[in-house]
């Protein structure tokens, strides 16, 4: 499978630092790529996954950081030594951000200014414009505005930008994680057909694995510092060292996942899928689970008390979610923007302790509708209700302390210097007393892990500390009512699992969850009700089982089911969605363990 | 970007950016050296036929631009006559009393030539703005002025940082308002709300000037000394026909209004 041929790329003994850093981000890694593999980069966050891929084009260290110890040949050409100018036409980067990479204001004179900087002669430069545009389909956009763009066609662009320098190898940072549910498929459709029409090497650094696997020729893991945990075809290093990705948090395709969980109840399939085609192939042939063995006999005594959970969704309120009061309600919200309206005729009610989802890609008013519930915008009269007190009417002081909201960046919400001070001033905020304030900040930073922290700012935390401070802080005066936009957005798998295992923790003891966000495999493992917009209007809103359940539903709204729904859809198998479902539906009894 | 920039297949479109600053540069300076009505008045006309004409900008598009500014204008003209100096007035006949204060027919003059001149400026520049492409602005300069290419690139990315801090702003304002921040009272709140926006602001601002440097350095920017450029830009005839007539025709309304004799001293000439 691997084509192990002369070395493209290799990385001997290679230390990075980064000035102002004690450590080495990088420390003592070696790896070599051949001409024409695809490989999948693992890592949890701060592994040094980027910071390989810019070392790889010599952004590192032509532009930042410095090669302490070891070096890294391109095509034979060690990259110290070797003009940033000959890198950059051998390893193209298309980075994360769309906004971010792109110097000028038109598609065309985007592709034209790494061609200016390679002093490539005028006159060949028409040539290959076109050529490196009609490679990414994007033709008939050349004289448009980038900002006009969709995020998935940007990323296009950007891709055209580099072929245009005719790089052999190209590196994909994350090129999906700025993007809706369509753009992320869009940029992996584009990758799956420039891979079966050229002969690039291709690096991608990606966490949504399911739908690529099947591209991937090869997988390395880094763990702490760049060191390579495992390094092999996907099929060995995630039935191999599925553990270690595990005890690193590193996300692994929701098919080994499935599969993993399935040997651990003794239920072992071969061979062990890696994609959708062969988890449906394994799974699928005769009678449920053909290629099944075993059964989970003693497997219950691998884990403290192995018994059967209760039904997914534990609910505090005896009542039916129906009948409760309502946390929210929205009547015939219009909302626009100039002259298109953003939100058109919105209405929606979400009882206490619901867990709603609000889905829908880019530009489908998902924001602007939570911004109305948190009087960011002001709705007009008797439009939105919180706790059945019309929010226009509410002081924005007292809004606070029944609902809080934490935005996608966490740090546009830090106003204080310190940890205890950020949780603390949301308290002083509702005028409660000195010392009261002290206790409950206190209690509060043991409950989310940062007790340890309470004096350091805010700033100095890591992605996943900053994120459950911010929740701690908009849950400090009890508000019963929390929003989230993207709440797991840039976390590596352990601590995406750990925000929403709080999540369903606070929605047990009776809090209201509102989530916003593109990742529907999180939708499907949480959320009891969905909401789904599309251009300004709710499609849909109800249990998300039926949300799912409505092929017509998902592509009108631009959705896309999550990676086990649709193996559960190609298998026949009715209201599977999430982990649990699936294992349920192979045979196997679930014990209490929390997937994702 | 947000700029007023209009694409259309008209001459001033058509122009090379640098001979729109040259043939506009000249009266710009004239204009601002003048002290009565009459002169901004009569280039305020020979702008709006250029843009309109030559630039074939619609009305609408220009009246809403046109209008806002004109406030500006109509400030000058209920200010200036309460604050020009006393000397001026000194021998012009009352206009009215209102109280304590006096408005003279010279201050009034003198109010509405200051509001035409800076009326008439802002106008001029748009001339400029309605008609050319920024980008190319800095293409040209680069190529024809000799402004360093580093420079002129590295402002072309600054300009797309703009929208990007604006709606930055936008949400951490509303991100403090969440956490129950008060609007700051007083000057002392202001500076302390003024330091809350800026570190989320500079750590967003520096992380994607960061970016966007990488996304430029690996595409090869600043590899070289020099740079090829796709499009190339030189002045053409049309570009000398259109600054040698912009500044006839502005020699020629100067020459009517003095044949007139409604050209007043210039600001120097004054002076002396």
């Amino acid at each position: 499978m691997t084509m192990r041929e002369t070395p493209y790329l290799e990385l001997a003994h290679l230390t990075i630092t980064y000035p102002g850093r004690k450590l080495p981000t990088v420390a003592n890694a070696s790896l070599t790529i051949s001409v024409g593999e695809t490989v999948l980069l693992l890592g949890a966050s701060g592994s040094g996954k980027s910071t390989l891929a810019l070392t790889l084009n010599g952004l590192i260290p032509h532009a930042l950081g410095s090669i302490t110890a070891g070096c890294v040949r391109v095509d034979g050409l060690e990259t110290q030594t070797t003009p940033i100018a000959d890198l950059t036409q051998r390893v193209g980067i298309v980075f994360q951000d769309p906004e971010a990479q792109f110097v000028t204001l038109k598609v065309e004179d985007e592709i034209l200014f790494g061609l200016e900087n390679l002093c490539v002669p005028p006159e060949q430069m028409d040539a290959r414009v076109t050529a490196a545009l009609t490679q990414v389909g994007m033709a008939d956009y050349r004289h448009r505005p980038v900002d006009r763009l969709s995020g998935g066609q940007k990323q296009r662009v950007a891709l055209a930008a580099l072929l245009a320098m005719d790089p052999q190898v190209l590196i994909f940072d994350e090129p999906t994680a700025n993007l809706d549910p369509v753009g992320t498929e869009d940029v992996f459709a584009l990758i799956a057909a420039h891979k079966a029409q050229h002969n690039h090497t291709i690096i991608l650094i990606e966490h949504k694995l399911d739908a690529l696997m099947h591209l991937v020729d090869r997988v390395v893991v880094l763990g702490e510092q760049g060191v390579i945990l495992a390094d092999g075809p996907p099929r060995s290093v995630f039935f191999h060292h599925a553990d270690a990705l595990a005890t690193h948090g590193i996300w692994m395709p929701q098919v080994c996942l499935l599969a993993q969980q399935l040997a651990t109840r003794g239920v072992t399939l071969q061979p062990f899928p890696v994609t959708l085609d062969e988890a449906e192939h394994v799974l699928g042939g005769g009678e449920q689970g053909s290629g099944v063995g075993g059964q989970g006999s003693g497997v219950e005594g691998q884990r403290a008390g192995g018994s059967v959970r209760e039904p997914r969704r534990w609910r505090p309120d005896p009542r039916p979610l129906a009948l409760r009061p309502l946390a929210v309600e929205v009547r015939n919200l219009t909302f626009s923007y100039g002259p298109t309206p953003v939100l058109n005729d919105v209405s929606l009610q979400v009882p206490h302790g619901d867990f709603l989802a609000i889905v829908g890609a880019n530009g489908a008013g998902k924001t602007t509708l939570a911004q109305h519930l948190m009087g960011i915008l002001t709705p007009p009269r008797h439009t939105v209700l919180i706790n059945e007190h019309d929010v226009s009417q509410v002081a924005a002081r007292e809004l606070a302390r029944q609902i809080g909201y934490v935005f996608q960046n966490p740090e546009h919400q830090f106003i204080t210097d310190s940890v205890f001070d950020e949780v603390a001033y949301g308290l002083s905020v509702q005028a409660i007393p000195v010392h009261e304030v002290a206790i409950r900040a206190t209690t509060m930073l043991e409950r989310f892990g940062l007790a340890r922290y309470a004096k350091a700012n805010p700033f100095t935390l890591s992605h996943g500390e900053k994120r459950r401070l911010s929740v701690a802080t908009m849950l400090a005066v009890g508000q019963h009512i929390l929003i989230l936009d993207e709440p797991t957005f840039g976390q590596d798998q352990r601590n995406a699992d750990a925000m929403m295992a709080l999540l369903q923790a606070l929605h047990r003891e009776g809090h209201t969850i509102i989530i916003i966000t593109h990742d529907m495999a999180l939708v499907a493992e949480h959320a009891t009700t969905v909401a789904v917009m599309n251009h300004g209007r709710l499609l849909f809103h109800g249990a998300t089982h039926d949300a799912f359940a409505q092929p017509d539903l998902l592509s009108q709204a631009r959705l896309k089911l999550p990676p086990l729904a649709q193996l559960a859809v190609r298998l026949g198998w009715h209201g599977v969605l999430t982990m649990e479902d699936a294992i349920h539906q192979c045979g196997a009894r679930p014990l209490g363990v929390t997937y994702r | 970007m947000q700029t007023f920039y209009i694409k259309r297949d008209a001459p001033l479109q058509r122009l090379n950016p640098l001979s729109k600053v040259l043939a506009t540069l000249p009266v710009l300076v004239f204009v601002a050296l003048t002290t009565e009505p009459w002169t901004p008045l009569a280039f305020i006309g020979l702008i709006v036929v250029t843009i309109l004409g030559l630039g074939r900008i619609p009305l609408g598009r220009f009246l809403r631009v046109a209008l806002p500014l004109m406030l500006l204008m109509v400030g000058f003209l209920l200010i200036y006559p309460f604050v020009v100096r006393e000397e001026l007035v000194r021998n012009s006949p009352l206009l009215f009393e209102l109280g304590p204060l006096r408005v003279y027919q010279a201050g009034a003059i003198y109010g509405l030539a200051t509001g035409l001149r800076v009326y008439a400026l802002v106008l001029l520049s748009l001339i400029f703005s309605f008609t050319t492409d920024a980008s190319d602005f800095i293409r040209a300069l680069v190529q024809q002025w000799r402004l360093p290419y580093k420079i002129g690139y590295g402002a072309m990315a600054a300009f797309r940082f703009v929208p990007m801090l604006q709606s930055e702003l936008r949400v951490i304002q509303a991100a403090h308002r969440v956490r129950g921040v008060a609007g700051g009272g007083g000057v002392r709140g202001a500076s302390t709300q003024a330091r809350r926006y800026a570190v989320p602001l500079l750590a967003t601002a520096i992380r994607q000037a960061e970016r966007t440097a990488l996304a430029m350095d690996g595409r090869a920017f600043g590899a070289y000394e020099t740079r090829t450029s796709y499009r190339h830009f030189c002045f053409h005839s049309r570009d000398y026909l259109f600054v040698g007539g912009f500044w006839l025709a502005s020699l020629l309304i100067i020459a009517g209004l003095w044949q007139a004799r409604l050209l007043g001293p210039l600001i120097w000439l004054q002076q002396l």
